[in-house]
């Protein structure tokens, strides 16, 4: 079999002899940022590479990627894109906002948005969801790859915005924007422990792997909101 | 109770959204509300669901005509957005950058055209720019005309003979060089332009370029306008700062302000008092700038009644003491600013 569909919208697509993490072309016949194109059973698909995207790294660590062809998504770090076009590609019949702080990354990614029907710009702070909480909806998924200090308090503040009752948080982790002279995996316990207790948002975490080597220092993460006690 | 989201105005009622007065469905409008500053004071409450009231209000039909409205009025807001953070300090900031990679450049550039035209014409004893001129002007040092003050170096130089293809691609480097001169020099003008449009004030205290210098290193004028003046003094001084913040140094008297002659023309007992002076003007001409942008020549003033009567004061260098802070030894000759 050329093409094997591992989750819902990501696929391995045999090239030579390998199996490559893929997904379907929305856009078929444009690469995005120079990944590979290819063709397997009458589909152009998109080679997406771990080393360069978390999610796709967590996605061959095994973690199950909650991410269905109609789901809303939060993307909160979006950068230029590079991952964000593929959660795009995942995302038929759904949508994703994809937020980004830096004004000089936003042209990158606005350059993607334009070719692509199902992604919501949005130039803002992660860390304040009400500056635009007139503009996202309630999601299914929130995905954060915003390495920075208090990254455990902006996925808090945002779930308790954003997300679902019964909606999922994936996150990366990078042990080297919390502490940098630290053990990363004693930065990882106490983020996760932060995630678990210090907010008003708790979750429960499913499942965490360590994303090497694909990112050296990072923990994937996938979460669920725990339901508040009444 | 009161909620703006991005396609209209809900009022929220004991039992749900009793009133719902949806904008016009007109993309750039709505790319301009969706930018209002009092987004945050009237924001939907946590898991709120906005998608669903504007299909029951009616503003969308549907599911995917929501998604494609979002999408572009999204799009346009953003780009705005964009368009909106480019303001004239940014052109500043490019342009100090880019002098600097031309000097790094154009460096390197003239070195090895005095190293390569050394072998013809040893004599000449230019360097940069005018080493550059001289060699895109006459190429070999044959075409030197008599009456040019060099000629007589040049009819009796030790140099070996210059083949016409070599002088051609000699000549045509010395003139890439000089092309970059004139950029440097064109750049720099329209600093001094932008500058005298933009930051008069500062322009006045500080200079031109070290005014376009400093709004380069903190990332724009508004940031400028708000840093302590002890930062505007220091900043630029970057490797004495830390060292003395280690204690292993006094602390440094000036950054890049050094170069403005009211410092650099004093003797350096003055220097530190006057970087001090001069440190606090520039605050005051960068808060000038940005909130009412007129020019003030009286600070100006101020500024050089200050110079004077620091000048007055301390007519004669003091007398060297052994400094008394810890793990300190001595001055370090030759270090840091």
């Amino acid at each position: 079999m050329d093409v094997n569909e591992i989750s819902e919208g990501i696929f391995e697509v045999r090239k030579g002899g390998k199996m490559i993490l893929a997904t379907k072309n929305a856009n078929p016949g444009s690469s995005v940022y120079g990944e590979n194109l290819l063709e397997a059973e009458g589909e152009e698909y998109r080679a997406w590479d771990a080393r360069r995207s978390k999610l796709a790294a967590m996605v061959i660590k095994k973690m199950k990627v909650p991410i269905k062809s109609d789901s809303r998504v939060l993307y909160l770090g979006a950068a230029s894109g590079t991952t964000v076009s593929h959660v795009s590609d995942m995302l038929p019949n759904g949508i994703v906002y994809a937020v980004e702080f830096s004004p000089r990354t936003m042209r990158e990614l606005i350059q993607l948005c334009d070719t692509r029907s199902n992604i919501v710009p949005i130039l803002a702070d992660a860390s304040r969801p009400k500056l635009y909480a007139h503009i996202v909806e309630q999601v299914d998924v929130i995905f954060q790859d915003v390495a920075q200090p208090n990254q455990a308090q902006i996925a808090a503040v945002n779930a308790e915005q954003f997300l679902k009752e019964d909606g999922h948080l994936l996150l990366s982790i990078k042990a080297r924007s919390i502490d940098t002279v630290a053990n990363p995996s004693k930065v990882f316990k106490e983020e996760v422990n932060k995630l678990e207790k210090d907010f008003d948002t708790q979750f429960k975490v499913i499942k965490k792997h360590d994303l090497a080597p694909f990112h050296e220092d990072h923990l994937g993460l996938v979460a669920k909101k725990k339901l508040k006690e009444n | 109770m009161k909620i703006i989201t991005w396609y209209g105005i809900l009022t929220i009622g004991d039992d749900g959204v009793s009133e719902c007065e949806p904008f016009n469905k007109d993309v750039d409008e709505l790319a301009e509300l969706l930018l209002q500053k009092d987004v945050v004071a009237y924001s939907p409450g946590s898991g709120f669901d906005i998608r669903a009231v504007a299909i029951e209000c009616g503003f969308v039909e549907n599911d995917e005509e929501y998604n494609s409205l979002l999408r572009d009025v999204s799009i346009r807001a953003a780009k705005l957005q964009i368009s909106r953070t480019n303001t004239p300090d940014m052109q500043i900031i490019q342009a100090v950058e880019a002098l600097d990679d031309i000097d790094d450049v154009v460096n390197v550039l003239s070195e090895r055209l005095s190293e390569w035209y050394g072998l013809h014409f040893p004599e000449l004893g230019l360097s940069s720019e005018p080493l550059s001129r001289f060699v895109s002007e006459f190429g070999s040092r044959n075409n030197v005309p008599a009456e040019h003050p060099m000629f007589e170096k040049a009819t009796s130089s030790m140099g070996s003979e210059l083949p016409s293809a070599d002088e051609a691609l000699i000549r045509t480097f010395a003139s890439n060089a000089c092309e970059l001169y004139d950029s440097r020099h064109s750049i720099e003008a329209s600093i001094v332009r932008n500058m005298e449009q933009m930051a008069p004030n500062v322009t006045l205290i500080a200079g031109s370029l070290i005014g376009a210098r400093l709004i380069s290193m903190t990332g724009g004028l508004a940031r400028l306008s708000q840093l302590p003046s002890s930062t505007v003094q220091v900043m630029g001084a970057n490797r004495a700062l830390f060292k003395h913040l280690r204690g292993r140094a006094p602390s440094p008297k000036h950054g890049i302000i050094f170069n403005n002659p009211l410092i650099k023309n004093s003797p350096w007992w003055q220097r530190g008092k006057i970087a001090r002076a001069l440190a606090a003007k520039i605050s005051l001409a960068a808060r000038m700038d940005v909130y009412s942008g007129e020019l003030h020549p009286e600070i100006k003033v101020n500024l050089e009644k200050k110079v004077n009567s620091i000048k007055a004061a301390n007519p004669k260098p003091p007398v060297k003491q052994k400094p008394a802070g810890k793990g300190y030894k001595g001055k370090n000759k030759g270090g840091e600013r």
